[in-house]
């Protein structure tokens, strides 16, 4: 033991010039790195912040609607008080235009009717038909206006641009003004955004079929991928004898989780649509396809949870005679509870953006109502983002961001929920 | 008529629960002893009713489409469908189910209508034969459990034996997926093969899928080699991850060494919340903010940008894979014992010292596992490169032009009506297969990677 | 096997290497030590005993300023090394940290091969100015480290492959690579067998002729055996120091009687 040589008895002299120039290179570099660090997650953050400002300031718009107070005389010229339905509302708008603008000659009135959405004919028919004796008196409507006086009236309108370069000539927008100026412009919140299903008009389109199809869908996958997942992942945490099988079972589990979606559409339009003959477009087919990409992660976050319940509460229920399957049911999966709750709000907030396998079966289809049972087409709420960002009215892209602003609340509720799960259930064993 | 075969599952279910228990009860108030709780000859009677009928339901829902159509068009008077090819009846088909939905569209051949008069009463036979199969399958549920009720009788092994028996199948279904996954790209992939040499379609430098549309149009003019597909996906992958690495990893270390606990509580969720945005609203973002901002210092600079360039495409994606990066590297970071950071500490190293020399090297493994999830996830993602990439196949390696990928093909090639016998349709699923192949490939790899190294540390 | 040839009150100014002063410690709201006085001797072995929790390692933790490295840690008071506080503005604990040295309970080699666990110190404090003067601290803190014999052949094998024992002796090494004042041990036996441990506590005798050893040892044996003076803490106080045969032989505080005997710990 006595083989030690002189250079680890030397003594350095810290204070050097040498050590102490070091050093300062030394704290420099770290500074360096913890900048880079920090600016990485400040681009991060950047990127996130512009993102949402992008959708806030894009689709804030989009929750307000320009709306037209007019007066509609009823003629019975044009409305046969026998058969109201079947008149021709078109020239009963003419004439409230020529009413409202009495200096117009025909030609301009064609113009003007076009301030009104095309769903203003439809309101004065479904006023008429509920009440057949306003024929030949004056109904009072509150319409949207269509989607270039809307953009004008947001002030997404450049007035002073060459007139051949915008939508609306000088005259539209001097008679939007003269509306204006009798007062019977109004800005009030868009409820059709909700209320109404798709429609070629943007000013009409709305996400309730989209909502209600992402519902059904959605219900749809948690009735396959909660009890299938449950199942699967009690099994092969507690009972599964450990062999080659399981082996197997587990790392396809995993590589299942991995699958890129795309080909979970494939497999539904292969499988669903082509052999088992199922509808188009449907919530169903949609919900079964998004059921099964959820599988992995909700069987995933069950075993997780499983096994963050001690083995205590196993043998301590065990020890008093209880079965294998009488400790998993009545003891460890109560326990388990909260964080496969957890896992499946998460697994399902994913399932809701998911749009890749939705539009290989037809998710994407144009349908104007929403979906009154899951075998009805439909769209779903990404989807519907999908096929509104590539439409291209002006009116549209502020709805677009508007609906990825009521998919982001969607998630941040079901994210919020699972947080106030684990938080309030969550146990430290 | 499915919700009356469930409710009649439901109410028989029901009933068997009370019929047992009360039977067994009953038993153990004359003074047996049962071997089981009188819970479990009820619970027993539960799965001997509803496991079969809800068998039963589900098999007749999934197969009785396929049976109605095919006994209708076998039904046809003789010779109607003579001389029509594949898609031609497809389309009789789609016309007779429409017509039978109540959706007639101009005035369709008397057959057709007979035709779809027949679906209809074969439907609603369907379903009567439904609600009364599930009734005798659920009477004689109901009878033999009730039987069955006795002292000796072990109600509750009998019962776990069947919840076993369920929750196997539960795990098998996910092995079923993946079959089904398999059978179905490979059955449409043989398909296609048989239309495309499958040499043709590895090897060629041309995709063109979209020529043959009618008969008489040239088959041959569509080319289908998906190298240029490849090749448009790895510019794009490559794109993302070159953006998304560094800063990923970046992250990962300030957040794991350098941030205080409070930045660390609040940067983590922040950059999760990036994780969570569903990939069609970046597809968005990149067609709304992030394409025209490249294009326009593209013009600034006076570089030539594609519209959908590569660039915008793999951006966005990038940005989507920084928090699944970073939040992966800090996992593997955190993995790392704490001695070892105590031990180059302790010899007087400085953070990043200890990051860089020490940490950063035995955390490498598990990051590497991470970047490799991350390429298989560049590489399968969809909606981002099918707002923001381009439709046409180059061979370019220039991240500037635009490019397609194999995912925004079979998307593009399977949107709209299909049909299952143009190679245009098939195609999508070769693509699907080698996709699913290549991501495989690599999630194979990077299991094993981060399983081996989680072994390490543990 | 300790030296009793170190006459008792010969202690000079010049002999104490360490002085703490009035040394507090919190982890957030918990108070970890209090008040802590001690002063530590240069080429000595100074023991740290006491039951767990009593702020033994914390207080040894204090000395190269390991627990900068926890966010809410905090001490108070001073700790001089020769004559300079290390809380002081004016030191780096980087530099503070090569100058004392410090080993850990279970054996830490980095993934790295022998050689670059030896040379990470020197490396980065750029004490080497080439390759053949960073052979030699390496080969010399491997012979000081008693393990040079062992291991010249493989030291391009990874750290991690040795034994047990090796790997701590390795540690040391590492520790002594960088020529530190005082070496500090955080019960550097407790993961190892009885032989490696015997070599480990050669060791420690070895290593008082260059270094002033401070060591933590959850052992009264293993500090009788190494230590000339040792300090016996409880409940985060440092109840009684002195020297090791008086410690054990006529304590004279109740606790400390009540622990060497066996009575709380």
């Amino acid at each position: 033991m006595s083989d030690q040589s002189a250079d680890i008895a030397q003594r350095h002299d810290w204070g050097s010039a040498r050590f102490q120039s070091n050093l300062a290179r030394r704290r420099r570099n770290e500074k360096i790195l913890a900048a880079f660090g920090l600016g990485a997650i400040a681009m991060a953050f950047l990127v996130l912040a512009i993102l949402l400002w992008t959708l806030i300031s894009g689709g804030a718009q989009a929750f307000r609607q320009t709306h037209v107070a007019i007066e509609v005389p009823v003629s019975a010229e044009w409305v046969d008080p026998a058969d109201p339905a079947k008149g021709n509302y078109r020239n009963v708008i003419r004439d409230a235009m020529q009413t409202t603008f009495p200096d117009a000659d025909p030609s301009e009135l064609r113009a003007l009717s076009g301030i009104l959405s095309n769903a203003a004919q439809f309101v004065v028919r479904d006023k008429v038909v509920a009440d057949p004796s306003l024929i030949g008196q004056t109904v009072s409507i509150d319409v949207p206006t269509s989607d270039p006086y809307d953009q004008l009236n947001k002030g997404n309108v450049d007035t002073q641009s060459a007139e051949n370069t915008r939508r609306l000539s000088d005259a539209d927008i001097a008679a939007f003004q003269q509306l204006k100026d009798q007062d019977r412009i109004s800005l009030p919140i868009n409820w059709a955004l909700f209320t109404n299903a798709d429609s070629r008009f943007p000013e009409l389109a709305g996400l309730k079929g989209a909502i209600v199809g992402s519902a059904y869908a959605l219900l749809i996958c948690f009735l396959i991928s909660f009890p299938l997942g449950i199942g699967a992942a009690i099994y092969l945490e507690e009972f599964a004898p450990k062999n080659k099988l399981s082996d197997i079972i587990e790392v396809n589990i995993n590589n299942l989780a991995a699958v890129p979606s795309v080909v979970f559409g494939l497999l539904a339009l292969a499988v669903f649509l082509g052999w088992f003959g199922m509808p188009r477009s449907a919530p169903l087919v949609g919900g079964l396809t998004l059921g099964i990409m959820t599988l992995p992660t909700i069987i995933i976050a069950t075993r997780a949870a499983l096994k963050a319940v001690p083995p205590s509460i196993r043998e301590a229920a065990l020890g008093v005679g209880a079965s294998k399957q009488q400790v998993v049911f009545g003891h460890v999966l109560p326990l388990a509870m909260p964080g496969i709750l957890t896992g499946t709000i998460i697994g399902l907030a994913q399932a809701l953006g998911e749009t890749a396998p939705l539009l290989l079966i037809g998710m994407n289809a144009f349908v104007t109502a929403a979906p009154a049972t899951p075998f009805d087409a439909s769209t779903a709420l990404p989807t519907q983002i999908f096929i509104w960002a590539d439409s291209p009215e002006r009116g549209f892209v502020s709805r677009t961001s508007a609906a990825i602003l009521v998919l982001l609340g969607f998630l941040v509720v079901m994210n919020a929920v699972a947080i106030w799960l684990r938080n309030r259930f969550e146990r430290r064993w | 008529m499915t919700g009356i075969a469930f409710a009649l599952l439901l109410t028989a279910a029901l009933t068997g629960y009370m019929m047992n228990r009360r039977a067994a009860l009953a038993l153990r108030d004359g003074g047996q002893r049962l071997h089981s709780v009188g819970m479990f000859h009820g619970l027993y009677a539960v799965l001997a009713v509803v496991v079969p009928s809800v068998v039963v339901i589900l098999l007749w829902l999934m197969l009785q489409a396929p049976v109605i159509n095919a006994m209708v068009m076998s039904g046809l008077p003789a010779g109607t469908l003579d001389g029509l090819d594949s898609g031609a009846r497809q389309l009789a088909q789609a016309e007779i189910q429409s017509i039978a939905g109540g959706r007639i569209f101009g005035s369709p051949e008397s057959w057709k209508l007979d035709a779809a008069e027949r679906l209809n009463s074969l439907r609603g036979l369907s379903g009567w034969l439904m609600v009364a199969v599930v009734a005798l399958v659920v009477a004689a549920g109901l009878w033999l459990t009730r039987r069955s009720v006795a002292p000796q009788f072990r109600a509750r092994q009998a019962v776990e034996r069947i919840v076993l028996g369920l929750m196997i199948f539960c795990s098998v279904i996910a092995v079923f997926v993946t079959v089904g996954i398999v059978l179905s790209l490979v059955f449409e992939s043989i398909r296609f093969f048989q239309m495309v040499p499958i040499t043709e379609f590895l090897f060629g430098t041309r995709w063109e899928p979209q020529i043959p549309i009618r008969a008489d149009q040239i088959a041959a003019d569509g080319a289908f080699g998906w190298l240029p597909v490849l090749l448009g996906t790895l510019v794009i992958t490559f794109v993302a991850i070159v953006i998304s690495v560094p800063v990923g990893l970046m992250s990962a270390i300030y957040l794991n060494e350098f941030a205080s606990p409070r930045f660390r509580a609040v940067a983590k969720p922040m950059l999760e919340i990036l994780a969570g945005i569903p990939t069609v609203v970046y597809g968005f973002f990149a067609i709304l903010t992030v394409a025209p901002a490249i294009r326009a210092w593209g013009a600034a600079l006076g570089i030539p940008v594609a519209p959908n360039t590569a660039l915008a495409a793999g951006g966005v994606m990038a940005i989507m894979l920084i928090p699944f990066i970073s939040s992966f590297a800090d996992d593997a970071l955190s993995a790392v014992p704490r001695s070892l950071r105590d031990g180059s500490m302790a010899l007087g190293a400085t953070r990043s010292e200890t990051m860089l020399k020490v940490l950063f090297p035995a955390a490498v493994p598990g990051i590497v596992g991470g970047v490799l999830l991350a390429i298989s996830r560049a590489i399968g993602e969809t909606m981002i490169v099918v707002m923001a990439a381009g439709l046409i196949a180059k061979m370019t390696i220039n991240p500037l032009d635009s490019v397609t990928t194999v995912t925004v093909q079979i998307v593009t090639l399977l949107i709209g009506d299909t049909e299952f016998d143009s190679p245009k349709t098939l195609a999508a699923f070769a693509l699907g297969l080698m996709l699913f192949i290549l991501t495989l490939l690599i999630n194979i790899v990077a299991l094993r990677v981060v399983r081996k190294y989680r072994e390490l540390y543990d | 096997m300790y030296d009793t040839t170190r006459r008792e009150g010969a202690v000079t100014q010049d002999d104490i290497k360490i002085q703490a002063r009035k040394v507090q410690v919190f982890y957030g709201d918990k108070q970890a030590l209090k008040d802590v006085d001690v002063d530590i001797l240069d080429k000595t072995v100074t023991a740290f005993i006491g039951p767990s929790g009593c702020g033994k390692s914390t207080f040894l933790r204090c000395i190269n300023r390991m627990n900068d490295t926890i966010p809410i840690a905090r001490v108070e008071g001073e700790i001089l090394l020769d004559n300079e506080n290390v809380y002081d503005r004016r030191v780096d604990p980087v530099q503070l940290r090569a100058k004392v040295g410090m080993v850990f309970q279970k054996p830490n080699p980095f993934p790295k091969s022998i050689y670059d666990n030896v040379a990470y110190g020197p490396r980065i404090h750029g004490l080497a100015r080439n390759r053949a003067e960073l052979d030699g601290i390496v080969e010399g803190a491997l012979r000081g480290a008693a393990l040079w014999n062992e291991v010249k052949d493989r030291l391009t094998e990874p750290g991690t492959g040795l034994s047990g024992g090796q790997q701590q002796r390795l540690c040391i090494a590492r520790a002594v690579a960088t020529s530190p004042e005082v070496l500090l041990m955080d019960e550097p036996c407790s993961a190892l067998d009885p032989i490696a441990t015997a070599q480990v506590e050669d060791l420690i005798e070895e290593l008082r002729t260059q270094f002033s050893v401070v060591i933590v040892t959850h052992s009264m044996q293993q500090a009788a055996r190494v230590s000339q003076k040792t300090a016996f803490f409880h409940l985060g106080n440092l109840v009684e120091y002195g020297d090791t045969d008086d410690i054990f032989t006529k304590p004279k505080d109740s606790r400390t009687e009540a622990y060497i005997s066996g009575r709380i710990g």
